[in-house]
């Protein structure tokens, strides 16, 4: 008889998952998923409120990425009252600004917190390390200093949230048009200049550069296996300008092969002609794909590591991020890079690029201009918008409709870690493959390697699901013939 | 040391006037859109209406972070308060917290001990730290404090009050 292990719950993920993994009777496997239990809800939730309400209140279904969420409704609120992408009208430039600055923030913090207290642990303690101390309150024991410059770091980013948004978290800044307040030469300078208390952007960047030699150093130590972890195919897509540089808050949708061949470019408004989403019986998670090429060719991978995939550079004002860069695509040649672990490379180069995008802006006078909101007539009422960003962990977009009256009438929201389905399902079988398979006994360490391979992609299952209120919990268990012989709800 | 409603005498331990100075922090955890979890801020809305520790600072947030050690280490003393769903607590309880690193993080949660830890780990410092839990009852996605849990609110408000 065939064995069936479960990891319930996968850990230092945001939101809950459940991984099986089947093995025959030689113990290989024969089958391995990652299911979502979360119930989605938001999107049936917001239908009857106000459409001015969107962002603020679908900026909820996440405590972490809260920001890429206002921005993406925000985008999509500029197209429905007519001063949006869509109908040509281009964000005055304080308003661009701030937003991208509130962004910037988030991402930096967003991936210190993935980066810092998630994966390095694992990277400095080993996937085979006890789970009391692959942990980040193990570095705190280990490495006190290392954590007291990775919560300055945090802080830091969580004070650029709370300039531009007025809180650390579901503050609100962006209104239909633009936004409600600019940035003052006060809060500027202290972002730059640091306090007690608080870093200058300089030492920000220097940080940053520390978290990047952290992975470097890790790398040429443990190169067989972190370039060896999950290499898994796919495409790559992510947010460009028309230079072809990943524009983390507007662009067109690139989307490249392994070659880096730009296989399809397309205006995001015209992202529901060309993707469709599947589902599975198994999970809350929708499988996106590309319509013209089928479910298995037409998977794309999202986040850090597609961004860095997809970008011909980082052009002038990053030097830093562009030399890291780089050195990134030149490991592979000028390939796109498959190799999972590698994506931790990426969320720490970005950690850079984000910290040079923020010093860059906050130099740029624009930030503290008096024209904030463009008001168009009533009659430039569209009723209908798509706002996309490259949210951390890849491309987000929020597609909502509204009536007359001003009343949402639907919404429609794909996330990052749903694009990402098909991608992260493929690297829990290539890991089960690797370090379950053949296996006798099966330890700790082998099911913790699982984990890693999802913690790469530092999936949000909360956001894939846009789940809301308690949700219950299904475990399942099935014989070989495939039948339920327990079932528990939680 | 731990403290519950129906031990009242041991209640000595908090007298909110001790925090009425800026190097004291009183930290609301919760979040009022999900029922009785907003007893945390329920309680600071209050604090925030009386002159009982005008100069203490006052925050509320929806969790705990890492980086709450960076705070704590300013502080001389700090409050947390906090709904509870344990079934010991009959209304409220206050309790000395000590520092432990338990290893329960995640980036959406962190314990209180875990989050002294760090502060004593990393900046070889720590502010004496109290936390109320005020017991409630449901967690559903709707404003508002059930009827207990406005009940128990009250007892500890009135409570900690008389002591003053």
């Amino acid at each position: 008889m065939g064995k069936k292990l479960v990891i319930d719950p996968v850990t230092r993920i945001e939101g809950h998952g459940r991984v099986t993994v089947h093995l025959d009777e030689d113990n290989r496997v024969i089958d391995a998923k990652l299911h979502v239990v979360e119930f989605r809800g938001f999107e049936k939730f917001i239908q009857g409120h106000p459409y001015w309400e969107a962002p603020v209140l679908l900026q909820r279904v996440c405590g972490i990425c809260f920001v890429s969420h206002h921005l993406a409704g925000a985008k999509a609120l500029d197209d429905i009252i007519g001063a949006g992408y869509s109908t040509g009208v281009q964000m005055l430039p304080t308003a661009e600004k701030v937003r991208r600055l509130g962004h910037y923030g988030q991402q930096l913090q967003s991936h210190v917190t993935a980066y810092f207290y998630l994966i390095v642990p694992e990277m400095l303690f080993g996937m085979d390390a006890p789970p009391e101390q692959r942990n980040v309150l193990g570095l705190v024991e280990a490495n006190p200093d290392l954590i007291k410059r990775v919560v300055a770091l945090r802080k830091w980013g969580q004070e650029v949230i709370k300039t531009v948004f007025g809180k650390r978290m579901h503050g609100i800044s962006s209104i239909p048009g633009g936004v409600n307040k600019g940035i003052s030469i006060a809060e500027r300078n202290r972002l730059l200049n640091g306090e007690k208390g608080l870093l200058s952007i300089g030492q920000v960047i220097d940080y940053a550069q520390d978290g990047l030699r952290l992975f470097h150093e890790f790398h040429e130590k443990h190169r067989k296996q972190v370039d060896g972890f999950a290499e898994v195919p796919a495409l790559n897509m992510s947010l460009v300008d028309d230079n072809g540089n990943v524009d983390y808050y507007h662009g067109r949708l690139r989307i490249v092969n392994k070659n880096r061949e730009t296989v399809f470019e397309l205006d995001y408004h015209d992202y529901l002609d060309y993707f469709a989403e599947a589902t599975e019986k198994w999970s809350y998670m929708k499988f996106p794909y590309l319509k013209k090429l089928g479910r298995e060719a037409g998977a794309v991978r999202v986040g850090p590591l597609a961004r860095v995939n997809v970008t011909k550079s980082y052009g002038g004002s990053t030097p830093l991020a562009q030399a890291a860069l780089e050195r990134f695509q030149a490991y592979t040649n000028g390939k796109a890079n498959d190799m999972t672990l590698h994506t931790n490379w990426a969320r720490a180069i970005e950690i850079l690029h984000s910290a040079e995008l923020i010093k860059a802006l906050l130099n740029d006078p624009d930030l503290q201009g008096e024209q904030l909101t463009l008001e168009p007539p009533e009659s430039a009422w569209t009723g209908k918008g798509v706002g996309v960003v490259e949210a951390p962990r890849g491309t987000l977009l929020h597609h909502y409709q509204a009536n007359e009256e001003g009343a949402i009438t639907s919404a429609n929201l794909v996330v990052a870690t749903t694009q990402n389905n098909t991608v992260i399902n493929r690297t829990v079988r290539a890991v089960a493959e690797e370090y379950l398979g053949g296996q006798a006994e099966i330890t700790e360490g082998m099911m913790n390697a699982v984990e890693v391979g999802i913690r790469a992609y530092d999936p949000c299952l909360s956001c894939a699901t846009h789940a809301m209120g308690q949700m219950p919990l299904v475990v399942s268990v099935h014989d070989a013939q495939g039948r339920v012989v327990d079932e528990r709800v939680r | 040391m731990s403290v519950c409603a129906d031990k009242p005498a041991a209640l000595s331990s908090l007298s909110l006037g001790d925090y009425n100075a800026a190097s004291c922090l009183v930290y609301g955890i919760g979040n009022a859109g999900r029922q009785d979890d907003g007893l945390g801020w329920a309680f600071i809305d209050w604090l925030e209406g009386t002159p009982l520790c005008p100069e203490a600072e006052i925050q509320r947030h929806y969790q705990l972070h890492l980086e709450d050690a960076d705070l704590l280490r300013y502080k001389t003393r700090a409050l947390f308060v906090d709904a509870t769903r344990d079934p010991e607590v009959k209304r409220f309880r206050v309790e000395r917290v000590q520092p432990k690193l338990d290893f329960s993080f995640t980036s959406h949660a962190i314990s209180l001990p875990s989050v002294m830890a760090t502060c004593e780990q990393c900046f070889g410092y720590l502010p004496e730290v109290h936390l109320l839990t005020i017991r409630g009852y449901e967690w559903a996605l709707k404003q508002g404090l059930t009827a207990p849990a406005a009940r128990n609110l009250k007892t500890a408000i009135a409570e900690i009050a008389a002591g003053e």
